[in-house]
């Protein structure tokens, strides 16, 4: 097999599992790949070669290799999963003076254990506050389709990694959007499973009660085989269920007939440009519907979980906010200090919240099983931009990037984004992604739509060329 | 939305937690906690009930060995 960096994950593991190529070459090439492109692209804060091509050869050497699910993968993880050996950074200067993680985090393990290898780890916002991975101590990660602009946050060295065919799958944090934002402005594809699917044992938290992890790849079969290895309970994570594995690899060729499906109006339209409804539109079309459906209260639901995020998110770093705040990014610092102070009765009001609307939500999906929502309002802005204009008003450009996220992960349903293209009449180049949206624990119905519009045609995710 | 000065409150609770704010960072921060109440305003009004009451639930830890 060559180095082809387009080459999905499923492909690279059957390869391997063949004895037709080694995980070692395919381990290279990655490592290839991330030398020639990453003094562009600036996804990654720490390559793991020698780590990698040690790893490489016990799979290569593995008896059980011809049946490792994702024999001789290259993948790399967002810095606030814990990697043996390194300090988990979560994308601060101040986490750099800890020491050490003692061991891998649980979905490293578990990815490892089927085969996969980790190459490195990637850049990220500063405590996963941001939607733009604009980081002023690590740097920007540039979006891989245009340079000039952001590659979205807060995993956007996740995402990025992908879309340049650095390696072709990665892992990230979802808290408020930080799976669906840069997979939609990076043009592939995402997964936020259900708020306690997978464990987060051994990942650096940002607001406890709503962080989700999971992962991004080029194609839908890829981001089903990849959640299914990592799949199952775990005990050092409370919040993770006691669920047994429910894979969904084997139902994604069943594809979309006999869904019901539904386009969310108010809030998810006239919060979105026309990039963004145009992407929902012929996703819509493709799958052959024109029900509109409105949640209620959405804004409600989206200040639920700003307000969540902002007395969570602070009081973790309280200690460090007294005596180092000058140790905090600009762009995270004043955010940490204003949330640190705010009362906990909003924080009370926000939960109770968003467990009224998780309620309603639930209602909505006795008469539906999937719900379309763009992922971004826009396409990528430029690095550096702070307002854009969205429904009349002049909004803070990084912090609106999750609009339409947040509402979702507020009570925390599986989303898939698959990203589309040529849908924006001034950056006809640049991708945007729509969330499909289900009822929790159904990420099979997720990502068989996914799978059904790739199929289709109508969603792909190439790798950026002119690296 | 409620015009409030929290100007007052922001450096009573700041002294009350141990935080320095600078001047440097008077500004960010009084837009940042204005924006938190802007939020917090919008969850007013719903007709909540007992049985809306948080989600978020303790789990007991079960030594290494048991359960």
């Amino acid at each position: 097999m060559s180095a082809n960096p387009d080459i999905p994950a499923t492909a690279i593991a059957e390869a391997v599992r063949a004895g037709s190529t080694s995980a070692r070459s395919m381990v290279q090439a990655s490592l290839d790949r991330i030398a020639a492109t990453e003094p562009r692209i600036n996804a990654f804060t720490e390559v793991l070669s020698e780590r990698a091509l040690r790893r490489a050869d016990f799979v290569d050497a593995h008896p059980r290799r011809a049946r490792m699910k994702l024999a001789g993968v290259p993948f790399a993880v967002k810095n606030l999963y814990d990697v043996a050996g390194l300090t988990t950074l979560a994308g601060s200067k101040i986490e750099r003076t800890r020491p050490p993680a003692a061991r891998d985090a649980a979905l490293i393990r578990r990815l490892e254990a089927e085969g996969a290898v980790l190459v490195g780890a990637l850049n990220m916002d500063e405590y996963a506050y941001g939607f733009t991975t604009e980081n002023t101590h690590y740097g920007a990660t540039h979006n891989p389709h245009d340079l000039a602009r952001v590659s979205g946050g807060s995993s956007g060295g996740s995402a990025a990694a992908v879309a340049a065919g650095q390696v072709p799958l990665t892992l990230g944090s979802d808290t408020n959007g930080s799976i669906r934002v840069p997979a939609s402005l990076c043009g592939i594809f995402g997964l936020k499973p259900t708020f306690g699917r997978l464990p987060r044992t051994g990942s650096y938290p940002f607001v406890a009660s709503l962080d989700h992890l999971g992962p991004f790849a080029r194609c839908a079969a890829d981001l089903a085989l990849t959640y299914d290895a990592m799949q199952g309970a775990d005990r050092d994570d409370p919040a993770c269920a006691q669920r047994g594995v429910e894979p969904v690899s084997p139902l994604l060729a069943r594809g979309s007939g006999g869904l019901r499906i539904g386009v969310l109006g108010g809030w998810f339209r006239d919060m979105a440009l026309t990039d963004a409804t145009a992407a929902v539109d012929a996703v819509a079309q493709a799958l052959g519907t024109t029900r509109l459906v409105e949640l209620p209260e959405v804004e409600r639901a989206r200040a639920a979980a700003f307000v969540v995020t902002c007395g969570e998110g602070a009081a973790l770093h309280l200690d460090d906010l007294r005596v180092r705040a000058m140790d905090f990014d600009p762009m995270t610092r004043d955010r940490f200090l204003a949330n640190a102070l705010i009362p906990h009765a909003w924080v009370m009001q926000a939960q109770r919240v968003r467990h009224w609307f998780a309620r309603r939500v639930a209602r909505v999906f006795e008469t539906v099983d999937v719900l379309l929502a763009p992922a971004t309002p826009c396409v990528a802005p430029a690095i550096g931009t702070d307002w854009i204009d969205i429904a009349g008003q002049r909004l803070p450009a990084r912090a609106s990037m999750g609009l339409l996220t947040q509402p979702i992960s507020c009570i925390g349903l599986p989303v898939a984004t698959v990203p589309l293209w040529g849908l924006s009449a001034s950056a006809p180049h640049m991708p945007i992604g729509v969330q499909l949206i289900a009822a929790p624990w159904r990420e099979d119905l997720c990502l068989r739509v996914a799978a059904a519009l790739e199929a289709q045609g109508i969603c792909s995710a190439p790798v950026a060329r002119g690296l | 939305m409620t015009v409030v000065d929290h100007s007052a409150y922001i450096d009573a609770a700041a002294a009350t937690l141990g935080l320095k704010i600078t001047a440097e960072q008077r500004k960010g921060v009084a837009m940042y906690f204005g924006l938190a109440a802007a939020m917090a305003e919008k969850l007013e009004g719903l007709p909540l009930h007992a049985a809306d009451e948080s989600g978020n639930v303790f789990v007991p830890v079960v030594p290494e060995g048991e359960g």
